[in-house]
């Protein structure tokens, strides 16, 4: 595939990730944060995110699993993903952490069981996206070519 | 000042603390930023070394407490996220007031109310919600300079 067509896919597939909710406005933040001087700068946080977010999903696995569940703690543990969610832009995640925050206040269970796999999909789903978007932009300066920025006023 | 241990670790940019040269204000602002979430303490070191700041992290407010005590005179403003297991924010902020004169800037993805009316009266010179923009922390610089004001004055 020729270069100019590997950059308009990257574009396209990018806002599409914007008009699903994947992600939203903090992610051109990090865009806008790589340089030269640290041209890897999105991919090493993405990654560094879901090495996180594997560890904390875990644990809330674990958590929830226990005869005298502890909501204090899974409140921490989701609070966390939340937080570290919302810093990459990774929307669907950061809003089903929202809705398991909110069983978890009320303490039900079985809510904070469905959320925590609704959180697990999620993170699945766009981690996914992120492969995809890495390996266009490999391809790219694979290439010889820059990666396209991303305007957001579409 | 580099150290690192099992029970915490910490980073610098640079060696050298001083601050100097007013026409080259708000660079060289020295920020001390504390954040359990590796991921989030990454974006915050990007975001305010983007705007010239020195930047030291912590990932344990204990830590960043006895960095603090070990040298005093060398920061000019403190971030801290709000939500962490052993000493949280709220500690920290009041170890800081009643210990030194620094401003301290919380954060947190926590948007409650009752939180966030914590830390104003704890006395956090402001309260910011994750995610933070980069514009934001551009910012930053006025609360260093409306301490010392009020100091002077």
């Amino acid at each position: 595939m020729e270069l100019v067509q590997i950059q308009r896919r990257l574009v396209d597939y990018t806002k599409s990730l914007f008009m699903e909710g994947f992600l939203d406005a903090q992610f051109l933040q990090l865009q806008q944060l790589q340089d030269d001087s640290n041209p890897d700068f999105v991919f090493e946080v993405v990654s560094l995110f879901f090495e996180d977010s594997e560890k904390l999903l875990n644990e809330l696995t674990i958590a929830l699993d226990q005869p005298n569940v502890d909501f204090k703690k899974i409140d921490s543990h989701v609070h966390q993903l939340k937080g570290s969610s919302s810093s990459i832009g990774a929307q669907r995640v950061k809003n089903a952490c929202i809705a398991f925050r909110n069983y978890c206040d009320v303490q039900n269970i079985e809510g904070c069981l469905t959320c925590l796999q609704q959180v697990k999909q999620e993170c699945y789903l766009v981690k996914n996206k992120f492969e995809t978007l890495f390996r266009l932009e490999q391809q790219i300066m694979a290439s010889g070519g820059s990666v396209p920025t991303i305007e957001l006023g579409f | 000042m580099n150290s690192s241990n099992g029970n915490g670790s910490m980073s610098t940019a640079s060696s050298s603390g001083a601050w100097n040269g007013r026409d080259q204000f708000p660079a060289g602002l020295r920020v001390l930023v504390v954040d359990d979430d590796q991921t989030c303490l990454m974006v915050f070191e990007k975001m305010l070394k983007t705007c010239l700041y020195q930047v030291t992290k912590c990932n344990k407010a204990e830590t960043a407490l006895s960095v603090l005590r070990e040298h005093k005179n060398e920061f000019d403003i403190v971030i801290s996220d709000v939500h962490m297991p052993d000493m949280d924010g709220f500690e920290l902020l009041k170890h800081i007031n009643s210990e030194m004169d620094l401003p301290v800037i919380l954060i947190s993805a926590d948007a409650r109310k009752q939180v966030v009316m914590k830390g104003v009266t704890y006395g956090a010179c402001d309260y910011l919600i994750k995610p933070v923009r980069i514009e934001t922390l551009k910012n930053i610089w006025q609360h260093v300079v409306r301490k010392k004001a009020r100091n002077t004055f």
